[in-house]
């Protein structure tokens, strides 16, 4: 048969062909896709890049996502509400009055801000293991780069720290997740105490300030990268939680002593203009120990980097609601600062710190009032008389060209006053003289100094400060002093009503968080 | 080589020429066919004598000398009543009629060859694609809808999307949707090709049919045959077309101005009816505007027209095929939006040697699509009617007045934009063009019993989208301060090489067959985009280049691609004795570059008996045909993500930190990369499927039907599941699933005088349980964005993502109920700002603790639905046919989100069923809430508040078509169809159809299509 032949060979020709290269033919890595086993860890001028990844994460969503920002300060009473209008997300009222069921439990936005903290997490703990790789790769002698190795740890290990801080402020006992390698882990990882939480985050600390770079942030090798007295500042806040209202609690003496080495350093000082603290002119001044730095590179269109989705950023839903006329200082209208605040601010004649942290809206949606700066701001139509100053940026300080509200600005987090105050605390608590750390701050303020500080003088002075900000500061002061129930009256229950729930869908993935 | 084949064609010619020069008596020839027109192997015989028979070949041709004598012959095929006829002019084709007795020589497409049906030992369903062609849908899948047993079909109705396609439930969640072969080419869907151009559509739905198909059938098989020519066939060209209207149906009717107006006030927004007056006109809490925002944004009429032109034909040694066609298809959103293509098809075989054939298949499809940004249906779900559509009075808005919710003193952005304004700034067009060229070569060594076939299939697809958002201004949150230019190409590159050997043989009564084959793929995709901000309005300038100018960093860009590739091998036996015992079994080795785990292997058995062959049956008169089947095989599903199995590096921009943004300084980017970290090593998805059935034809085969059970497990299901702490989901093989159920299908075929009718009814059950979900108790599901409020779960034993919630046991008609209730009273106490008051839900204590808690979720129903049917009546009187079809689905539920999503915006407007039904005092309803309670979160918990019945029944096609002859050889046909003229469902939504996890937030009305068509053959 001469067919036959044919068979086998056009068969043949083309099966042995293919099948000859048949395993490389499959097992090619996928396109696109960079595998982690390529990264080159013997190139240590990549060394950073992790690192780098992790603040970004940070900087996109982590720490300023618009409603976990809503959730962390709204039960302040220096915030009105959240959404401008209450019947907008109810939940947020339910929160805001402490309510504590199975409605609440299930609000996305309780879910969104444990994800949003425990991501960073997990971000970090990728990053440790980055870092990891790169240390195998540094020879034993070098001892430079092994010292940066463990500096770029301590960074992330910071940050780590940080969103553990808000995530127990905010549900109480949450899990310590210093170690996600292992997905199974995850579900069945179980809760640590409060306490337990905050020794977590002192050890932690401890541990850092010894590899972190002993320079102020804005004089770091990676400008604005947080450093030894960043890690300082974050170990005494974690102390003075831990003392509570006690002040014989030893805790205080690590407040004071992480405060005064920050002191001590002479690194820091306090930026000489309030108002502009906030602003454009005072990013990442002399006083800012943490800082989420953004950048729109100056160009009027196009590339930027902004905390959050284009219509949500941190800035935009603060910014004031209503027609404003195509006007940049715009937004959502979020958050409005309570009259409570504004009268305290106004009773203490603390008329710097009233300038900056309020704005107010025209009194009608057709007339408008004039910020500090000259920009025009229009009536709102829920009757909201008030805007987050602290989250202004005017105009003529924006790129030209740009109109979306503080691009270009970044987020403040940790500041030298607050270094200042809590030393001064942890002083008065151990019966020692807080005048000269307090006074710095006041003096700053455009205000008497005032000598022999009381306690109370010394939360007021907190609680103007840093009024309006964003990290829950003020709630924080409350519980841990045991004045909640005093400025919240009845529906304040102590022992209840301090944290929220953990979100029922996450205690359905792991029903530990039970 | 050449040279060879180039005698091999000469000498098989010769060998053909001489056999006509010996010719002495005459010579008839013709085709056989049926009353399809499909050829038939027939055997034709002279009246007088039958020493000279011959038979048909597989085109139906024949060829005879007979003596001049002879004035008639008679042909027999098996299955088809013999027929004598008198020979006139040397031809004679002939066209036999279904032997009532026997239907069973009908051959059927299967994978990677044909096969007789009677020899049938899988469930193969071949569709009717002459009832498929008398709907006017724009994709074949959407003609299938309720048509065939055991395929579930799931159309959004707007044009240009792809249906779901479900055949026997669901078995994984990684495609759901079956393997399409085009030709022999592996599609995703064939979106593409327009009905006019299929010849054949073979439903593969058990593992003994699919099997053959390994990694890639798990999902059930659908081969595609595009019409073809035959040898020796007078070219016959046939133009169908239609032209119609569509036009928006069961548009599901909002609340009215007044009725919004009503319950702005009731839960407290008095401020927007307030603005609304002052601003629009009216009295207190009367506003006049009532805007019809689905009213403003829908079309009433769009046109569609579809024109099909088919040239068929063949010579002795050719064989060929050309289609053209064009479909034009506007949308219902009142605004520019379309859908165009044109395909040309081309088929040509040419029979080089007796024993050696070559084709080549090409189709080119052409198409442009303009979306519509289909946010504006979801904004005019949401909008309220408070406002106007258009407000001259907005000094700002440019350059067209549109109206703004701000102007209530609502939010705009998101959702609460307007609608006209999101439809009208739009531009959203794609431009692509697909080529997909086959050629085979199939060489007959060994004739009839060994055929060698080798075929190279090709997809070469190229799309370019431009999407532009022109300046304008509506207010502070709606506007475009810059415009803006996308453009984004994207290029497909696939191939699949065949190569086929099949052997058949017999002797006495056993027959048997054997193929073996082989079979390479590889599968590419990359698109890269570019855009930029400033870009002139003109359509001329839209290039990026011209975008910016100055500011270089002004543009973005970015590429996507991926890489898939497979070999395998593959073999199938078939064996029967006296047509009476069948076997089929086959085997797959597949290799695919997606898997850790290479290589997959999928064996399957099929087994047949037909009893109305056996000597016991010989004397009855009551079954024509009676067939037990049973088949047994492991199928697989390469549709897994491939990028499964390593932790993946991002950097870039994304992922890099700023630093150095001090004071005045703009900060820069520090690279930056982070790992994802979490991933699973990914098995192969595997489904072991059964499937025993029957085949009968009853009383003198009017009556046909088949009955199949089918059990598919589905083992190592992969699928992302969420994990606490993060977003991310993690993909790996977390369970099993089985899909259990009867498909039967009925057709009742009779005439009464003049009048033939048809009857056909099939009904599909599915029973879907979770078997195993390894170590874990649950998984938590849901619709993305919605799955913390309104959870989906995943729990052994239990039907896959049931939506999982409260069960309402009433509404609380007055304040003695509620002090009379644990649940109610416990919650007042401890949340005394916002209590329960009368109006609100009552949920179920099913724990009976006397708190409502989260052991009080139950299972509140399933998506899938327990029963899909359909049925069809014909009828066909004189010149007239009328053909009506209808499909439905029960037992299953949805779960409206369009009204949950109430919990996170609850200024939205609501559908009027959901405002009439609103309580508003003691005894007016007992499942809905009052006005104030809908927007408090106790009532906006996951519960069967919002969990529906998704049953519906719908009149999916009717045709009325009369049909003349201009001339004898020219028939015509002109036809009147309305499509989807009805539906009868108590889902409150736009379409109980919903694809996904039944998680309702689909505002895109469906349309019916009313329209006139043509079809001349001559």
């Amino acid at each position: 048969m001469k067919n036959l032949k044919y068979i086998l060979i056009s068969g043949f020709i083309g099966i042995a062909a293919l099948h000859s290269s048949c395993e490389k033919f499959l097992d090619k890595p996928l396109e696109n896709q960079q595998r982690s086993e390529e990264i080159d860890y013997s190139d240590l001028s990549l060394m950073y890049a992790p690192v780098s990844g992790v603040y970004r994460a940070a900087a996109d969503d982590n720490l300023v996502h618009w409603i976990d920002l809503s959730i962390r300060c709204m039960r302040d009473d220096d915030f009105q509400q959240a959404a401008p209008n209450p019947n907008d997300n109810p939940e947020l009222m339910g929160i805001k009055n402490f309510q504590n069921d199975v409605t609440i439990q299930s609000y996305w936005g309780l879910n969104q801000s444990w994800i949003s903290y425990y991501s960073l997490a997990i971000s970090v703990n990728n990053a440790l293991m980055e870092l990891d790789e790169f240390e195998k790769n540094i020879p034993s002698g070098n001892t430079e780069q092994l010292a940066l190795n463990r500096q770029y740890k301590a960074e992330v290990r910071f940050l780590r720290a940080y969103a553990h801080l808000l995530a127990s402020r905010i549900f109480g006992d949450v899990p310590i997740l210093s170690d996600s390698g292992d997905i199974a882990r995850l579900t069945t990882i179980g809760k640590s105490t409060v306490t337990q939480v905050r020794e977590f985050i002192i050890d932690e600390m401890n541990a850092c300030i010894l590899d972190l770079e002993d320079a102020r942030p804005n004089q770091s090798k990676h400008l604005g990268a947080v450093t030894k007295y960043s890690a300082l500042l974050l170990k005494a806040k974690a102390a003075a939680d831990l003392a509570a209202n006690n002040n014989s609690s030893p805790y205080w003496d690590q407040v004071l002593e992480a405060t005064d080495l920050i002191i001590d350093s002479e690194k820091f000082s306090l930026y000489g203009d309030y108002y502009n603290l906030f602003k454009r002119p005072g990013k990442l001044s002399n006083e800012s120990l943490f800082e989420l730095q953004y950048s729109d590179f100056g160009l009027a269109t196009g590339d930027i980097v902004r905390p959050g989705v284009d219509w949500g950023t941190f800035f935009r839903w603060q910014g004031p609601s209503g027609n404003q006329r195509g006007s940049a200082i715009s937004g959502a209208g979020w958050i409005p600062p309570s009259q409570n605040i504004v009268d305290f601010l106004n009773d203490r004649g603390d008329a710097l710190r009233l300038k900056t942290t309020i704005l107010e809206y025209g009194a009608s949606e057709d007339t408008y009032a004039e910020t500090p700066d000259g920009d025009r701001v229009y009536g709102n139509p829920f009757g909201i008389k008030y805007f987050n100053g602290k989250t202004y940026l005017p105009v003529d300080q924006m790129t030209e060209g740009r109109i979306e509200y503080g691009a270009n600005n970044n987020v403040r987090i940790l500041r030298y006053s607050d270094v200042l105050l809590l030393n001064a605390e942890a002083k008065v608590r151990k019966g020692q003289d807080g005048d000269a750390p307090f006074n710095l701050v006041r003096d700053r303020a455009d205000l008497e100094l005032l000598s022999n500080v009381t306690l109370e003088q010394i939360l007021d002075e907190r609680r103007a400060e840093f009024a309006c900000e964003w990290w829950g500061e003020r709630f924080n002061d409350l519980i841990r002093t045991g004045r909640a129930q005093q400025v919240f009256g009845s529906k304040f229950v102590p022992g209840q009503s301090e944290y929220v729930p953990i979100p029922q869908t996450q205690i359905d993935a792991n029903s530990n968080f039970r | 080589m050449k040279n060879k084949l180039l005698t091999f064609a000469i000498v098989a010619m010769m060998s053909c020429i001489s056999g006509v020069v010996r010719a002495q008596n005459r010579t008839v020839t013709g085709k056989i066919t049926n009353e399809q027109g499909t050829p038939l192997v027939a055997t034709i015989a002279p009246k007088t004598t039958s020493n000279v028979a011959t038979s048909s070949d597989e085109s139906g041709l024949y060829s005879l000398s007979v003596p001049e004598t002879v004035d008639s012959l008679i042909v027999n095929s098996i299955g088809y009543m013999t027929k004598t006829v008198v020979i006139r002019n040397n031809v004679a084709d002939v066209q036999l009629q279904v032997d009532g007795n026997y239907n069973l020589d009908e051959v059927v497409v299967i994978g990677y060859g044909t096969q007789r049906k009677g020899d049938l030992t899988a469930p193969v369903a071949t569709v009717n694609m002459e009832n498929a062609l008398k709907r006017t849908v724009s994709t074949p899948m959407d003609a299938l809808q309720g048509a065939v047993t055991g395929v579930q079909i799931i159309s959004s109705g707007a044009p240009g999307t792809t249906p779901t396609v479900r055949i026997r439930g669901v078995g994984s969640f990684n495609n759901e949707s079956p393997l399409y072969v085009v030709d022999g080419m592996f599609m995703d869907n064939i979106d593409f090709l327009n009905p006019n151009d299929i010849a054949d559509m073979s439903v593969l739905k058990d593992a003994s049919g699919a099997a053959i198909y390994g990694v890639r059938a798990a999902n059930g098989v659908i081969i595609v045959t595009t019409k073809r020519g035959s040898l020796n066939m007078k070219t016959k060209v046939t133009y169908n077309g239609y032209a119609g209207l569509h036009t928006p149906t069961n548009v599901l009717k909002m609340a009215s101005g007044q009725q919004y107006a009503d319950y702005a006030i009731a839960v407290g927004n008095k401020n927007i009816v307030d603005n609304s007056v002052s601003k629009f006109g009216g009295q207190d809490g009367r506003p006049t505007t009532n805007t019809d925002w689905y009213g403003e944004l829908l079309r009433s009429n769009a046109l569609i027209h579809n024109h099909n032109l088919d040239v068929q034909g063949g010579s002795e040694k050719i064989s060929y095929s050309f289609g053209i066609n064009y479909l034009d298809q506007d949308g219902i959103m009142d605004t520019e939006n379309y859908h165009r293509k044109y395909n040309i098809r081309s088929q040509t075989e040419a029979r080089v040697a007796s024993w050696l054939k070559i084709g080549f298949t090409a189709h080119l499809n052409n198409f442009n699509a303009f979306a519509p940004n289909n946010a504006a249906f979801r904004q005019a779900y949401f909008a309220s009617p408070l406002y106007p559509s258009y407000d001259p009075s907005l000094e700002l808005a440019d350059p067209i007045k549109f109206g703004s919710s701000t102007t209530l003193g609502m939010p705009s952005g998101f959702w609460f934009n307007n609608p006209l304004a999101t439809a009208y700034y739009n531009h959203n067009e794609t431009k692509g063009f697909q080529v997909l060229p086959s050629a085979y070569v199939e060489a007959e060594f060994w004739k009839k019993k060994l055929t060698f076939r080798s075929q190279l299939s090709q997809r070469y697809q190229s799309t370019h989208n431009i999407q532009y958002t022109p300046v304008y201004y509506i207010d502070n949150d709606q506007r475009s301060q810059r415009s803006y230019l996308r453009s984004a190409q994207a290029r497909n590159n696939n191939y699949i090489l065949d190569n086929l050997l099949t052997y058949r043989d017999e002797t006495g009564k056993h027959h048997w067959s054997v193929l073996l084959g082989q079979s390479t793929r590889e599968e590419r995709w990359r698109e890269t985009w570019v855009s930029a901000n400033d870009v002139p309005q003109s359509e001329e300038f839209w290039y990026v280049g011209q975008g910016a100018q100055g500011t270089g960093s002004a543009t973005g860009y970015g590429e996507g691609g991926f890489r898939n590739a497979g070999i395998s091998f593959f073999t199938r036996g078939t064996y029967d004795f006296d047509n009476k015992y069948l076997l089929t079994a086959t085997f797959r080795a597949d290799g695919s570059s997606k898997y850790q785990t290479k290589w997959g292997y999928f064996p399957s058995l099929g087994i047949g008996w037909v009893l109305s062959r056996e000597k016991f049956m010989e004397n009855q008169s009551l079954f024509d045909l009676l067939k037990l089947r049973g088949s047994w095989g492991l199928l697989g599903n390469d549709g897994i993500q491939p990028n499964a199995g390593y932790a993946i590096v991002n950097s870039g921009n994304n992922f890099s930190g700023i630093f150095g943004s001090v004071g005045e300084n703009n900060g820069v980017r520090v690279p930056g990369y982070r790992v994802g970290r979490f991933f699973t090593q990914v098995r192969w998805e595997v489904v072991e499927e059964w499937d025993a059935g029957l085949d009968f034809a009853l009383l003198n085969n009017r009556l046909n039907g088949t009955v199949d059970y089918y059990y598919r497990k589905t083992k190592d299901l992969a699928f992302s599941r969420p994990i606490p702490f993060m977003w991310d989901r993690v993909y790996g093989n977390w369970g099993s699933v089985a899909n259990s159920g009867w498909e039967i299908g009925l057709d009742w075929k009779d005439q009464v005088g003049q009048l033939d009718y048809n009857i056909g009814a099939n009904i599909t059950t599915l029973k879907n349980k979770v078997t195993d979900i390894g170590a874990l108790a649950n998984i938590m599901n849901g619709f993305p964005e919605w799955s913390a409020e309104f959870p989906a779960r995943i729990e052994a034993n239990q039907p896959i993502n049931y939506y999982y919630g409260y069960e309402v046991a009433g509404v609380y008609q007055n304040t003695a109920e509620i002090n009379s209730d644990p649940i109610a009273t416990r919650y007042n106490q401890e949340n005394p700002n916002s209590p329960i008051l009368p109006g609100y839900l009552r949920y179920k204590d099913q724990n009976e603790n006397g708190e409502l808690d989260e052991a009080d979720r139950i299972n509140l129903g399933n998506y899938l639905p327990k029963l899909t049917y359909g049925f069809n009546v014909g009828l066909n009187y004189k010149n007239f046919d009328f053909s009506v079809a209808f499909q439905g689905v029960a037992g299953n539920k949805i779960h409206n989100l369009n009204r949950a999503m109430r919990r996170k915006y609850p200024q939205m407007n609501a559908d009027a069923a959901f405002m009439e039904g609103l309580w508003n005092g003691e005894g007016s309803s007992n499942t809905y809430p009052s006005a104030a309670g809908s927007v408090a979160a106790w009532n906006l918990q996951a519960s069967s508040f919002f969990v529906e019945n998704g049953a519906y029944l719908r009149i999916q096609n009717m045709q009325l078509g009369y049909n003349f002859r201009v001339r004898e050889s020219i028939p015509v046909r002109i036809f009147a169809t309305a499509d989807r003229p009805a539906i009868f469902t108590r889902y409150n939504g736009f379409t109980p159809e919903v694809s996904g996890m039944g998680f309702d937030s689909n505002v895109y009305p469906i349309s019916s299509t009313y329209s006139l068509g043509l079809n001349v053959t001559f």
